[in-house]
Order: structure tokens, then C-alpha cells, then sequence
């Protein structure tokens, strides 16, 4: 291939990359404190809290990821009543699917994080005066953020990659540019590039926790 | 003068009584301890009066305030903000430290005092260091507590809780969890605090310590007092013969 046309793919590729990163930023933006919340929720003694949660739980786990996307994408056009139909923009509809699938993995991730301090540091913030609030968010949290980190990585490694599920949407990131390419130009070489160029957010992703773990580890 | 007082509780837990008919009052300045077989709700008893747990039946009194009270043989508990004005005057150490890792020993001891009872940062910091003087561990105040042994733990969670200046303070068993060697150091520091006259409710299975350091003990077996008395009494003297037999029975392991 020519130097000018690599170029070219390249500079494709890096637009495509583009969309993936701002769905990748979006998702996180939006499910890291969803998941919390629903986490919460599903940990709430209150069974009508807890039932509908628990639910909404299964459904997002139990369910491919890409059927979720297109459920969202389709069903405001055609399952509200009439009168109400919206048009989803695409994009936006990739990133509230995400969002709500994401949410719901993190979610128990917390709650698993959460369920893992011991009741004395409960019993402990309870008798020094703490409120609920205070101790959940100065004692409890910031512990669980340093068990949770692993696991958490774990899935945002996975988000990188599953941006590519969007293309059934029609959207034109990194993936689906690559999967053009190929075969605009009968190469293997898009996909090839495209690989890498997973492989380097994902490089940047672990250092990332990697960076955080090691700030996380001045106490056992 | 009173800080505590407690009429008739009642605990029990998915329908097994652990406590009853358990009253007792605790004047300014009093060293009580509380001895008793293991399983004979001397825990359940601090938890009670520190409101990790809910009673079932009966009335505590903390300086005045009604904490609870049962008129009509329903346990009826004071609006969230005297809770919180009587948590403030109840300090609570724990067998296992339950110091917050996350902090260091400084801030495990400034925590609360900054961010329940709102004291400057400064001041707080100032007593803390004060009473890391005290404890012996002035040089600790920048670690963390995995860094800790047992009776240092053990000492800094005692400070933490006088960082709050409670009006009582009740220790849960705060050397059990120790290696024998550390057991020393932490009663070193509980007997100065009695020499200082802080009003203190401890359970124990040291008896050396409790004859020595109380001015009163209470003997409890299945959920209920059963004597209470100098530790002359209790120790030379025991009325009651589930006393007699529980104080035998430690000689014999001791
Ligand atoms: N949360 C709980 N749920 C059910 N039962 C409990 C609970 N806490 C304590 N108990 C029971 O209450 C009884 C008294 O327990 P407690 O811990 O108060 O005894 P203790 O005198 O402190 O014993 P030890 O000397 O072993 O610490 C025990 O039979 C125990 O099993
Ligand atoms: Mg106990």
C-alpha cells in the first residue's frame, strides 16, 4: 500500500477510534454513579425496591448487550403511544443502552465491594456520632473503591471493546470503518490496524488503574 | 451525680431473651466492670446502651435525657436529635479496634471531632497529638494502622474515642483480642484514665484488672445480673453461687 493511502486509513481509523472514545467516555460518565445508586437500591431492605432492581438486574446481564442497543434505538419509535413516538438519535441511543448495561455489572461490583467491610467499621463510625451519609461516603466508599478496582478494570477493559457492538446501529466507529476498509481494499490490514489501536486504549486504560491501584496502596 | 441509668431492659433476639430484667445506674467518675461467662450477654448489654442495638422492653436514661423508654411495654425511642446529642456523650471501644484503615492514626483520631462535633481542624489536631502523647504513640501519629500492632491499635482506638470527650466510656473486652505480652499496656492505659476519674463500664475477663481498677463490679450470667458489689464483695465474698462457681472456675484456668 501506498504511504499516502495508509495515511488516509489511518486518519479514517483515528475518526472512527474518535466515536468509540466518546461512547467509551459517555457509558463511564453515566454508569459509574448510576451503578452506585442501583447498587444501593439493591441492597435497600424495602422489597419494592429491592424486587423491581433485582429485575432490572437479570434483564441487563441475562440479555446480549446488542439486542439491548437495538431495543433502545427502536422501541420509542414504535412502542410509545401514539402521539409520544421519538426518533432516538442513534448515537444517543448507543449510549443510554450502554449506560443502563454498564450500570447494571458495576452495580454489582459495588454492591459486592460494599458487602465486603466488615459491620465494625459500621459499628465504629455509628458510636463516634457519623450520620448514614457520612459514613457511607468517608468510611465506607472510599475503601470499597480500592477492593472494587480489579474488578472494575475488568469491565472497562470490556467497554472498550464491546464499542463495537454500535455498528449495528449504522455508526461509523473504529470497527465498522476498519470492517469498509477491508474490504473497499480486499486487505486484512484496516482490521489489523484497527486491533491495534484497541490494543493501545486498552494499554492506556490498564496504566490508568494500574496508576490508581499503586496511589490506593499506601494502606492494606 | 448519674450519667447512666437503666430500668428493666429487655433484649432478645428472633424470639430468644438475651437480656432481662437488667437494671443498673453509673455515677461520675465510676470504674465498673461487668464479668461473666462467655455467651451471657455482657456484649449485647454495651450495645444496647451505646445504640448499636435496639431493647425490646425497658428505659435508659443518659444524663437526664430519656434514650428510651417503654410505657407501654414497646420500646419508644428519642427523636433523632437527642440520639444524637446522647451518642456524643457515649464513647464505645471495640475487641477488634475497628480503627478506619483507610486513615491515618491522626486522622483516625480527628476524623469525628472535626466532622460530627464540627471542632476546628487545628484544635482537633492539637488534642490528638495531646493524646497520642498520652498513649504513648506520638511517633505514630502519620501511620496507618495495618502498620500497628494489636495494643497500639487498641491504644489509638481508645484515643480516638476520647478525642470525642465522652462522659462515659465502655470498653467491649479490649484486651481480648490481644497477644498476651500487649494485654499490658492497653489496661496501663485504661488504669490511667481511671486514675483521671473518667467514667468508664468495662467488660473483661482480666480479674486482676477488675478487682484492682473498678470501684464496682457486676456479675452477669444468661442475660441477667446477678450480683453486683465491691470487688471486694464479689471477689472475697460472693453472695450468689453461680458467682462463686464462675469465679472458681477462673482461678482454676488463671
Ligand atoms: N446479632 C445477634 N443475633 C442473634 N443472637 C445474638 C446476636 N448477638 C448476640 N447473640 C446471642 O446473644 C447471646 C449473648 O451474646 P453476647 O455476645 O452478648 O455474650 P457475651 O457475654 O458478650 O459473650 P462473650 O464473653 O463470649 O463475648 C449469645 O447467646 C449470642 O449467641
Ligand atoms: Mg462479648
Amino acid at each position: 500500500m501506498e504511504w499516502t493511502n495508509f495515511i488516509r486509513l489511518l486518519n479514517l481509523l483515528f475518526n472512527g477510534a474518535l466515536t468509540s472514545i466518546q461512547l467509551f467516555f459517555y457509558t463511564l460518565l453515566f454508569s459509574l454513579p448510576l451503578g452506585l445508586a442501583v447498587a444501593l437500591g439493591r441492597m435497600s431492605k424495602r422489597p419494592y425496591i429491592r424486587g423491581p432492581i433485582k429485575f432490572y438486574i437479570l434483564i441487563m446481564r441475562g440479555t446480549p448487550l446488542l439486542l439491548q442497543i437495538i431495543f433502545v434505538y427502536f422501541a420509542p419509535s414504535f412502542m410509545l403511544p401514539e402521539g409520544f413516538r421519538i426518533n432516538l438519535d442513534r448515537f444517543v441511543a448507543a449510549v443510554i443502552a450502554f449506560s443502563l448495561n454498564y450500570a447494571a455489572y458495576f452495580a454489582e461490583i459495588y454492591r459486592g465491594g460494599i458487602e465486603s467491610i466488615p459491620q465494625g467499621q459500621y459499628e465504629a463510625a455509628a458510636v463516634l456520632g457519623f450520620t448514614k451519609s457520612q459514613t457511607f461516603f468517608r468510611i465506607i466508599l472510599p475503601q470499597v473503591i480500592k477492593r472494587i478496582l480489579p474488578p472494575i478494570s475488568n469491565e472497562v477493559i470490556t467497554l472498550v471493546k464491546d464499542t463495537a457492538l454500535i455498528q449495528i446501529l449504522g455508526i461509523s466507529e473504529l470497527f465498522r470503518v476498519a470492517k469498509n476498509e477491508s474490504s473497499r481494499l480486499f486487505s486484512t490490514l484496516p482490521l489489523f490496524v484497527a486491533g491495534l489501536f484497541y490494543l493501545a486504549m486498552n494499554w492506556v486504560v490498564t496504566r490508568l488503574f494500574h496508576l490508581a491501584e499503586k496511589k490506593l496502596s499506601y494502606y492494606k | 451525680m448519674q450519667i447512666l441509668h437503666v430500668e428493666n431492659l429487655r433484649k432478645s433476639f428472633d424470639g430468644k431473651t438475651i437480656l432481662s430484667n437488667v437494671s443498673l445506674e453509673i455515677s461520675k467518675g465510676e470504674v465498673i466492670a461487668v464479668i461473666g461467662p462467655s455467651g451471657s450477654g455482657k456484649s449485647t448489654l454495651l450495645r444496647c446502651l451505646t445504640l448499636l442495638e435496639k431493647i425490646d422492653q425497658g428505659k435508659i436514661t443518659v444524663e437526664g435525657d430519656v434514650m428510651v423508654d417503654s410505657p407501654h411495654g414497646h420500646p419508644r425511642y428519642a427523636p433523632e436529635e437527642t440520639l444524637r446529642k446522647i451518642r456524643l456523650k457515649l464513647g464505645m471501644v471495640f475487641q477488634n479496634f475497628n480503627l478506619f484503615p483507610h486513615f491515618s492514626v491522626l486522622q483516625n483520631i480527628t476524623e469525628a471531632p472535626v466532622h460530627v462535633a464540627g471542632v476546628p481542624y487545628e484544635v482537633a489536631k492539637a488534642n490528638a497529638l495531646e493524646l497520642l502523647e498520652k498513649i504513648g504513640l506520638a511517633d505514630k501519629a502519620d501511620a496507618y494502622p495495618y502498620q500497628l500492632s494489636g495494643g497500639q491499635s487498641q491504644r489509638v482506638a481508645i484515643a480516638r474515642a476520647l478525642a470525642m470527650k465522652p462522659d462515659v466510656l465502655f470498653f467491649d473486652e479490649p484486651t481480648s483480642a490481644l497477644d498476651p505480652e500487649l494485654t499490658g499496656e492497653v489496661l496501663k492505659v485504661i488504669r490511667a484514665l481511671a486514675a483521671e476519674h473518667m467514667t468508664m463500664m468495662v467488660v473483661t475477663h482480666e480479674m486482676a484488672f477488675a478487682r484492682d481498677v473498678a470501684d464496682r463490679v457486676i456479675f452477669m450470667d444468661n442475660g441477667q445480673i446477678i450480683e453486683t458489689g465491691t470487688p471486694e464483695q464479689i471477689f472475697l465474698n460472693p453472695t450468689n453461687e453461680r458467682t462463686k462457681t464462675f469465679l472458681q472456675r477462673f482461678s482454676e484456668n488463671g
